[in-house]
């Protein structure tokens, strides 16, 4: 294993109780961003988005790690810092990863490929950890669902092919995935629950 | 076990100084490492933590592993930067980067911390020669002093049982 260069949390139990309720407040009220803890975070990676990781992952979880489309990123940097702080196991399957780390969701993501947990056990799914270049100034979209009070309109940077997919994936509910939308230092929730409701146009 | 003080540069081991490291005590490690002075800065990577690790052991060395039990463990990684004098970079590149891994029994946090420090001063080409002399050395001769001391006593309480030959008349 190659020791990393970069180390975790500064406080590691208050930074992750406050990183661990930003997510469950992120989940709960979809679609308002909140703030993680800070962390150094590898060339790669969002400042949210490690803090997350260093949060949920752990030695019984398992993580899929998205093939990047960029040459600058370097996987094996973002591997063994993960691997020393969280201890966590890589699977290239994504049918049976507990996490999934996502880069784009732009090139042949399929929401599809992931466990979407079963009629039994519908928490057994993947949660989705998504870095977006912003939390805003993409397209609009009409979110409605628990947590939200009457319809909200979020405009995450997120592609048109990602809310058809999640249109459709959400009809499948209680199956389906939970996403995470990361950009810098604030985190927003996208459970399965919440239903986008205009159509979406293919551009 | 051998004496320390003889052995050849060679056989300085990484494993031989981290067990030295953690079998010393935390008072003779911290007074140990306060003869040296001043040390090169170093930060956490991983800030001292306490754990349990399971203890398996198999019945004479050879057969099916079983677990013994739990034992409580400190783990602590530090980073150092490898060049100290001469460089005065504020952040530490990768490539003059030591890490120092100290893993001691116990619940003491500082003692990991030391041998941490110890570790990476172990790896470090200016440090290496000083800590080798100030540090492990004291602290192996003292567990040898420790032991001997120890086998002397229960030499003095020994008792021998003898099977008496049974006269068959």
């Amino acid at each position: 294993m190659v020791t990393p260069h970069l180390p975790g949390f500064c406080d590691p139990v208050h930074d992750a109780q406050r990183t661990f309720r930003a997510l469950l407040d992120a989940l709960a009220r979809p679609g308002i961003s909140h703030t993680t803890a800070s962390v150094t975070p590898p060339p790669g990676l969002t400042t949210s988005c490690a803090a997350a990781a260093l949060t949920l992952l752990d030695l019984e979880t398992s993580v899929w790690l998205q093939a990047h489309c960029s040459e600058d990123i370097k996987s094996a940097d973002i591997k063994s810092w993960l691997l020393f702080h969280t201890g966590c196991r890589f699977t290239d399957n994504p049918q049976q990863a507990d996490f999934a780390l996502i880069w784009t969701v732009s090139h042949g993501l399929s929401l599809q490929d992931f466990n979407w947990g079963t009629p039994e056990y519908p928490e057994a799914s993947t949660s989705l950890l998504i870095q977006c270049p912003s939390l805003h100034g993409g397209n609009a979209i009409t979110l409605q669902g628990p947590g939200i009070l009457g319809e909200m309109t979020v405009d995450v940077s997120l592609s048109h092919s990602f809310w058809q997919q999640w249109q459709q994936m959400t009809r499948h509910y209680p199956l389906g995935v939970d996403a995470w939308c990361f950009a810098d230092n604030r985190v927003m929730g996208l459970p399965r629950t919440s239903h986008c409701l205009n159509p979406i146009s293919i551009d | 076990m051998v004496n320390s003080s003889q052995l050849p540069n060679s056989v300085w081991t990484r494993s031989v100084w981290m067990a030295i490291l953690a079998k010393a005590s935390a008072e003779d490690l911290e007074a140990c490492v306060a003869t040296l002075g001043a040390l090169p800065s170093y930060r956490f990577l991983r800030s001292p933590e306490i754990g349990l690790a399971m203890v398996r052991g198999r019945a004479e060395g050879t057969g099916e592993p079983f677990n013994l039990g739990e034992m409580t463990l400190t783990r602590c990684v530090i980073q150092m930067q490898a060049m100290s004098a001469e460089s005065h970079q504020a952040s530490i590149t990768e490539s003059e980067a030591i890490a120092g891994f100290g893993y001691v029994a116990g619940r003491s946090q500082r003692h990991a911390e030391l041998a941490a420090v110890c570790d990476a001063l172990m790896q470090h080409p200016e440090w290496r020669a000083i800590v080798q002399s100030q540090v492990l050395q004291p602290l192996q001769a003292a567990a040898h002093e420790k032991r001997k001391n120890q086998a002397a006593q229960a030499e003095a309480t020994r008792v021998n049982f003898l099977t008496l030959l049974r006269g068959e008349g």
